[in-house]
């Protein structure tokens, strides 16, 4: 007897469980209908998006005339042998290495120092966050005046005897005078992010620590540090995401000069898809770019989580 | 220090009790000097950014380092607004991001109430198929987001400057949060009383999710107002330009009337300001959401 009905059972319940599923689809469609304005919009500028980005990365694609011929992979390779695109994944390479790093370890320090004082707290906060509110457009012009010859930072370097160069118009202080100003620029952000995570830290680790005689150097390091160990990795992902994508404080301030050296892969897509109009190729070095940034995170969460089972 | 402190000996005992006391003193004093000179360096450059806008041309270029303008005057503000066409950048700022902010927090609420509580098939795959979005660099979307515009007719119009910022992944996904938060007996009263799914949406869940909308909000605005790359590349009348593009072409002039860029810069810089002051907790409490989730 069961086993007679067995293998008719699969067959009634799909059947049942169709009328089931159109049951809660008669009772439920106005889910459809709620989620259908955002499900359009992401659809059309994400998803149909990125696969026209990736198809014509293999096309000669401009705006203006009609002939697209087909090219294989011949954008690809000719972005490899493309000193632009060489020197620009360079400098953006230098520049992540640098801002990722400093900008995790200055916030984690303005959050940690900002909670060892009692007084002014909350003053403090407000100041260090207020560069990150600040649209970027805004902020990179006035360093553009900061790095003048005669401008701000000049002086205060004068103030202590030291003759600044021509920031943004000399090749070797040019990118480096971009981090800065983007490592002041963000701190405040990363700083909030851990802040939130030092509030999730429970005090009875810190008592124990107390109790036990270790010093604030050693409490940090063995306490603070592996506890904000998601506030980290957050930090470090998105960061480096965020990085490898530079592009409106370069736009603003340099442009990608003096002599390419402030020019970055962003930079460059920019200039072949909104300069040259071409398109095709621009999204081939786009899909490049992603390649990196996707390999990266990749790499970093790996580690990260490898690491979490010590 | 703490071995050492440990030790023995009432004598001693008393001297190495001020001794903590001296080091933690000290310790307070290095952090507070550390502190403000790191504030210091955070805000050097609004000062002279607020002292230069209220500077004359020739008070500008006989004193720009002076944080005391004399006398102090607002024709700077005056040749931004007009000369620098800031009046103009600063009214389209208005519009896009007010339309933004209210579509965008329609459009979010709705899909997240649906994701949260309506029990569709296959809700599960198409929420997942949303949040996927967020890993999507926007470098490589700019392109292909110009070229659909394009085809759709909207190069240098305003519905092509708002209608990609209509719907965002991070909003449906904070607002469906909140809402997976409020307890389901409240909609079920709701429904007994006849309501269907829109009117729960509407009457019960949308007031009840006031804090989550006010943290997006602030987001969406502060987003829309600093957007630089979008509107660059998809308007190419200066009449159209948001205050970001406005300012960025003060760039471009041979000689650049600083004290205009100053004045422009206050003005981009207030809304935001007055923003931070009244939404202050909102906006910190969304980066902090944002950071531990992920």
């Amino acid at each position: 007897m069961t086993t007679l009905a067995q293998p008719s059972q699969p067959v009634q319940s799909r059947a049942s469980r169709q009328r089931e599923l159109w049951k809660r689809v008669r009772k439920t469609w106005p889910g459809y209908l709620f989620i259908s304005p955002a499900g359009l919009l992401i659809t059309v500028f994400s998803y149909i998006a990125i696969i026209f980005s990736l198809y014509i990365s293999f096309y000669q694609y401009d705006i203006i005339s009609e002939a697209r011929p087909f090219e294989g992979l011949e954008n690809y390779t000719r972005a490899l042998s493309d000193k632009l695109v060489r020197i620009s994944f360079r400098n953006t390479f230098i520049y992540v290495i640098v801002i990722v790093p400093s900008i995790t370890i200055i916030s984690l320090l303005l959050a940690v120092l900002g909670n060892q004082v009692r007084r002014g707290r909350a003053l403090f906060r407000t100041v260090f966050f207020i560069p990150t509110i600040t649209p970027i457009v805004v902020t990179s012009m006035l360093w553009v005046w900061l790095y003048e010859p005669t401008g701000g930072i000049n002086k205060l370097l004068e103030l202590v005897n030291i003759e600044g160069p021509n920031w943004l118009f000399n090749p070797s202080t040019a990118l480096p005078a971009i981090m800065i100003m983007t490592i002041w620029g963000a701190v405040g952000y990363y700083m909030i992010i851990f802040l939130a995570g030092l509030a999730e830290i429970p005090e009875v680790f810190y008592e124990a620590a107390k109790v036990d005689g270790a010093g604030r150097w050693h409490t940090f390091w063995s306490i603070t540090i592996p506890l904000l160990r998601n506030s980290l990795i957050f930090a470090f992902v998105t960061l480096t995401i965020a990085a490898f994508q530079v592009f409106t404080q370069v736009f603003i301030m340099t442009q990608g000069g003096p002599m390419n050296s402030t020019q970055t892969v962003q930079m460059v897509v920019y200039h072949y898809a909104f300069q040259r109009f071409q398109m095709g190729y621009a999204s081939a070095i786009s899909w490049m770019l992603f390649g990196v940034i996707f390999f990266f995170s990749a790499l970093q969460l790996k580690l990260f989580i490898s690491r979490e089972l010590y | 220090m703490a071995r050492t402190l440990s030790s023995p000996g009432s004598g001693q005992r008393d001297q190495n009790r001020l001794l903590l006391i001296a080091t933690r003193r000290s310790f307070t004093i290095i952090v507070y000097a550390l502190l403000i000179a790191l504030a210091f360096s955070m805000i050097f450059p609004y000062l002279w950014m607020l002292a230069n806008s209220f500077k004359s041309r020739t008070d500008f270029f006989t004193n720009p380092y002076s944080v005391i303008p004399m006398p102090p005057t607002l024709s700077t503000y005056y040749d931004a607004l007009t000369i620098g066409r800031m009046g103009v950048y600063l009214g389209n700022s208005i519009l896009y991001a007010a339309v933004v902010l209210i579509v965008q927090l329609l459009i979010d609420s709705l899909a997240a109430y649906s994701f949260a509580r309506v029990d569709f098939p296959g809700r599960e795959t198409l929420f997942l198929a949303v949040l996927a979005t967020l890993m999507l660099p926007g470098s490589v979307t700019l392109i292909p987001t110009f070229l659909i515009a394009h085809g759709l007719g909207l190069t240098n119009t305003f519905t092509g400057v708002v209608l990609p910022g209509f719907a965002g992944a991070f909003g449906i996904f904070l607002l469906r949060q909140f809402f997976l938060n409020i307890p389901r007996e409240l909609e079920d009263a709701a429904r007994i009383d006849g309501s269907g799914f829109f009117g729960t949406y509407w009457r019960i869940m949308l007031p009840l999710a006031k804090p989550a909308m006010v943290t997006l909000g602030v987001f969406i605005f502060l987003n829309e107002w600093s957007s630089f790359v979008w509107p660059l590349i998809i308007l190419s009348d200066w009449k159209k330009y948001p205050v970001t593009v406005g300012i960025a072409l003060f760039r471009d002039v041979n000689q650049i009337n600083w004290p205009a860029v100053f004045a422009g810069s206050t003005i981009v810089s207030f809304p935001i300001v007055i923003l931070f002051v009244l939404a202050q907790e909102y906006i910190i409490g969304g980066i902090s959401l944002s950071g531990l989730k992920g």
